[in-house]
């Protein structure tokens, strides 16, 4: 019998993507659909006086056209329901008249067509009162800086503050000391599916919203709450998923589209509503990377101890929440690297700003944190003369170590052998030597690592549910999945059937998934986090514990449903930061070869090598994928990709102007050293993958 | 996006494309529209009527005889890269242009009348002394390359005139020419072009011509480079001095974009000049 865990098998999704079949909602349609619109405010902080939308609902074609005053409950945020859903008059939540950045929403126009939709939004006419617009954290964090959101008497949206240790009494026995300031930029998760959605009232009267998210239960909630509807009147489906990387945790389209047909069909018009944003809309509608400003001063000895790391961290969160305070706990744990140091200082500030949100974004905080650390170890190995790899191995976590937050990190710590793989397989050494080609450019290498953790984070509410029934008589024949988990094109329907099938210990063939859609699942927690193969992998283990004594008892079918709930997580300590923040981690180590021009400053990547110890590769084939993805979406976020805001206005809204690479700039292939270290509490021995 | 409603009318003779363009008034030359296409999907361009030439004969093809080489108008970037008679620096500049799909259909003719700021053809074109051949209603003319742009996207071409073919000299020994540009990281077109055509003689430079594109709104002459190389023994140290003076030339109205900003267009000329004339002096024997 094969065991489906730990092979190459072809993703469930590839030959209908391949073959244009899979629908993804841009391709969903209903016969007698309508058609909507949007009117963003394109004002980065501006209070608005009136609005006239008579021309606007007078256009032909025009259905209906709906203000905040038709919100039942005019606010929503992931994590704090900070966010007007419709900017304007009539708004029943303080504040609820204000757009805070561009992208806010102002207007929903509904029309028998796009273009009448479109037209009628031009129709609308709106007088703002121009209020102060902040667009740099530093000056928004000054006392006297005008207040972003009502209720707050700070635009600080969260402070992190590590204490472990005393940084101050060790300076002196430091033969090297690094300080310098390290500046990440905003980052766009470019999917290449726009965000999309339709939405109806089943025959049930159920609000249906089939829309592209990563996490379908917390849709419905924000849906529901904004509706003043209870959980079960709304139904949240993900057809297929153009894409995600963090840009689909926050709302984007989900909750306008059920208000339109809700309030639609209190009109008596019963007709499903569809909505494509453009690329400029996406770019201008969703949250980005939170760009960073990192100021370091480490300090080690002349063996290459690391000492001491005071790090001070300012995150630009934007114009609201969204998940700002959980991405800076990742920079938080983040920017001390994977490294046991005795004394710890860190401050993270996020700060409210009139600057399109920042939010969820591949590695979640994790890479402008890293991106400090793993600069200044490399600082102070020069600085010392050491080796860059024989400087980490001095300093490298191991199990039982503490960490910066000072408790000890969960075991299964492998960040040496994943280090050791890395410096191996690119038969390190770290000599800057002139390309053969011309004088003016130099080649040299680099080496960073880090842990990456799984699972949510610092005390957030953790769970996984599934449900399998086995059919058959006398032998299984068909498993039936059910869970929400959201394939964003991660492989992740793949790797659930694969773990069912070897779960039950049946073909893969015989499993039917059942995925994403909140009438026939429980809550699975987000695609995110790098959380879902390990956390969905252990509730279908207990599923199928259940389902398979149910088997063993006669039950036809027999069902087993199981929600997994993992060790909690704590918040950090106000004063110390100390807390268990993480369930557990993936560890990361590359060693990249460039090429610069030394007249002009360009830089080409030649060779990358990368070694991730994944615990076990559930679908190998698909975790080569995501390392390819992941060095492609970060050689583009170093050396490519500029977004531009300037005064709160997005300047790169195409991908014309938004340089994100192409096969003609990336390396010819990655390198890859997959490392399956079992992670005890892992499912099958399985770390973070997606 | 769609491009507006036009009219479409195919050429089959030069003659036949200049009465047509004179018929309709705004009307468009359509050659391998790699300019003018992407304009109109945009809607930056609503010509109304399109006057196809590219099943003209006589204006294919690239014929070297008498000291001379003449290139027609719809020669293909990808037939010019290819091409052993053209001087070398014109088939190199012809191989950077976009991508190979843009070089299979775009022309030297619709290049040159496009007058783009960041296009490659033109920069070199000047430096190579190229003159231009224009048929119009009131008959043929010749125009030099240097005469015939005039601003950004703004040539000496007159309403109802077509440019049928471009002239360059024969590249003699002795002489090298060569481009270098900074791309543009996704379209190719020069953020800075240099093409660089220099004349040596027993170790030291007679003649100089250095052309900048992509730095100003129109083609600039390198006058204070060529200058500073002509009279000089040629060696890393002497071009790069010369190259330098290319400050004195550009002015205060130097191009930037999210790209390449002007500061840095600026701090990357000297760069670019140094490398297409050293890669010209090395051609040059």
């Amino acid at each position: 019998m094969s065991v489906a865990v730990g092979t190459v098998v072809e993703g469930m999704d590839a030959h209908n993507k391949v073959t244009g079949q899979s629908l993804f909602p841009g391709d969903l349609a209903r016969p007698d659909m309508l058609h909507m619109k949007i009117l963003f405010a394109g004002q980065p902080h501006a209070r608005m006086d009136s609005m006239n939308t008579s021309a606007a609902r007078s256009h032909p074609g025009v259905v209906s056209v709906f203000t905040a005053a038709d919100v039942p409950v005019n606010e929503y945020g992931l994590i704090k329901a900070d966010q007007p859903v419709l900017v304007g008059i009539g708004s029943n939540k303080t504040g609820g008249s204000v757009a805070r950045f561009v992208g806010d929403q102002v207007a929903l126009v509904v029309a028998e067509t796009e273009e009448a939709a479109a037209e009628a939004c031009g129709l609308i006419k709106v007088d703002w009162f121009n209020l102060p617009v902040i667009t740099d954290p530093f000056e928004s964090m000054k006392s006297d800086a005008p207040l972003l959101l009502p209720g707050q008497d700070t635009n600080i949206a969260k402070h992190n503050r590590l204490r472990k240790g005393d940084v101050r009494t060790v300076w002196n026995q430091c033969g090297s000391i690094v300080e310098c300031v390290y500046e990440t930029p905003r980052q766009e998760h470019a999917y290449l599916q726009p965000e999309a959605g339709l939405a109806y009232i089943d025959k049930d009267g159920i609000v249906t919203v089939e829309v592209a998210g990563q996490w379908a239960h917390e849709e419905q909630r924000q849906i529901a709450h904004v509706l003043g509807i209870p959980l079960d009147r709304v139904r949240v489906r993900h057809p297929a998923i153009g894409g995600a990387f963090g840009g689909r945790e926050d709302i984007s389209v989900q909750i306008v589209l059920a208000l339109a047909v809700w309030r639609l069909a209190e009109q008596g018009i019963l007709r499903p509503v569809k909505i494509v944003w453009s690329r400029e809309e996406s770019f201008l509608g969703h949250h980005k990377r939170h760009p960073y400003t990192i100021r370091a001063k480490w300090g080690a000895n002349d063996q290459g101890k690391i000492l001491a790391a005071e790090v001070e961290l300012v995150a630009d969160a934007g114009a609201y929440e969204y998940t700002s305070t959980k991405v800076l706990g990742n920079a938080t744990m983040q920017c001390t690297g994977p490294y046991d140091i005795p004394n710890v200082s860190v401050d993270a500030y996020a700060v409210y700003t009139n600057n399109v949100p920042s939010g969820a974004f591949r590695g979640f905080g994790g890479p402008q944190g890293a991106f400090a650390a793993e600069s200044q170890v490399n600082r102070l190995a020069s600085d010392l003369g050491l080796d860059a790899v024989e400087m980490r191995r001095r300093n490298l976590l191991m199990d039982g170590s503490l960490g910066s937050f000072n408790m000890p990190m969960p075991e299964g710590v492998t960040i040496r052998q994943v280090v050791d793989a890395c410096a191996h397989q690119a038969r390190w050494t770290n000599k800057s030597y002139a390309s053969p080609l011309s004088n003016h450019l130099r080649r040299g290498r680099g080496f960073a690592c880090a842990m990456k953790n799984v699972g949510f984070s610092f005390g957030f509410p953790e769970e996984c549910w599934a449900k399998i029934e086995l059919h058959g008589s006398t032998e299984i024949e068909r498993i039936l999945l059910f869970h929400a988990g959201a394939d964003c094109g991660q492989g992740a329907h793949t790797v659930l059937s694969q773990m069912a099938a070897d779960a039950c210990q049946v073909p893969l063939e015989r499993v039917e998934l059942r995925a994403a859609d909140t009438s026939t699942s429980k809550n699975s927690g987000s695609a995110s986090a790098s959380r879902m193969t390990f956390m969905a992998g252990n509730s279908i283990l207990g599923a199928a514990e259940v389902a398979l004594h149910q088997w063993r008892s006669e039950e036809r079918p027999a069902i087993g449903e199981y929600r997994f709930v993992p060790r909690q997580t704590t918040s950090l300590d106000d004063e110390t930061g100390q807390c268990d923040p993480n369930i557990s981690y993936g560890y990361v180590a590359q060693v990249v070869d460039v090429e610069v021009d030394t007249e002009t400053g360009h830089v080409q990547v030649m060779d990358v090598v990368c070694a991730d110890d994944v615990g076990l590769a559930i679908n190998p084939q698909q975790v080569e994928g995501q390392i390819e993805g992941a060095i492609v979406q970060a050689h583009g976020y170093t050396i490519l990709e500029n977004f531009i805001l300037r005064d709160g206005y997005v300047e790169t809204p195409y991908f014309s102007n938004y340089l994100i690479p192409t096969s003609l700039d990336v390396p010819d292939s990655v390198e890859m050293v997959i490392l399956e270290n079992a992670d005890p509490q892992g499912p099958w021995g399985a770390r973070g993958m997606a | 996006m769609y491009p507006f409603n036009f009219e479409y009318h195919k050429a089959s003779s030069v003659s036949e494309a200049i009465s047509l363009l004179n018929q309709h008034d705004g009307a468009k030359v359509l050659a391998g529209g790699h300019s003018l296409i992407p304009a109109m999907k945009l809607r930056l361009s609503d010509p109304g009527v399109l006057i196809d030439i590219g099943k003209i004969d006589d204006l294919h093809g690239i014929n070297a005889s008498k000291g001379a080489v003449t290139i027609g108008g719809l020669t293909t970037h990808s037939d010019l890269a290819a091409s052993i008679v053209v001087p070398i620096g014109l088939s190199e500049t012809a191989g950077t242009v976009g991508d190979q799909q843009v070089r299979n259909r775009g022309t030297i003719g619709g290049s040159v009348v496009h007058a783009d700021p960041a296009a490659d053809l033109p920069t070199m074109l000047v430096a190579l002394r190229a003159s231009f051949h224009i048929s119009g209603p009131t008959g043929n003319r010749t125009v030099s390359a240097e005469d015939f742009f005039t601003g950004m996207f703004e040539t000496d071409l007159e309403d109802g005139e077509i440019l049928t073919a471009v002239e360059v000299a024969d590249e003699q020994s002795g002489t090298g020419s060569a481009y270098s540009k900074l791309f543009n990281p996704a379209s190719g077109y020069a953020m800075v072009g240099v093409a660089a055509v220099v004349t040596v003689a027993s170790g030291k430079c007679t003649e100089a011509s250095v052309v900048l594109g992509g730095l100003t709104p129109s083609v600039m002459v390198a006058s204070s480079v060529a200058d500073s190389l002509v009279g000089v023994k040629l060696e890393e140290t002497s071009i790069a001095a010369a190259a330098e003076a290319v400050q004195n030339d550009l002015g205060s109205d130097v191009l930037g974009d999210i790209h390449a900003s002007a500061d840095y267009r600026r701090a990357m000329a000297p760069v670019y000049v140094r490398r297409a004339v050293a890669a010209a002096v090395e051609r040059a024997g």
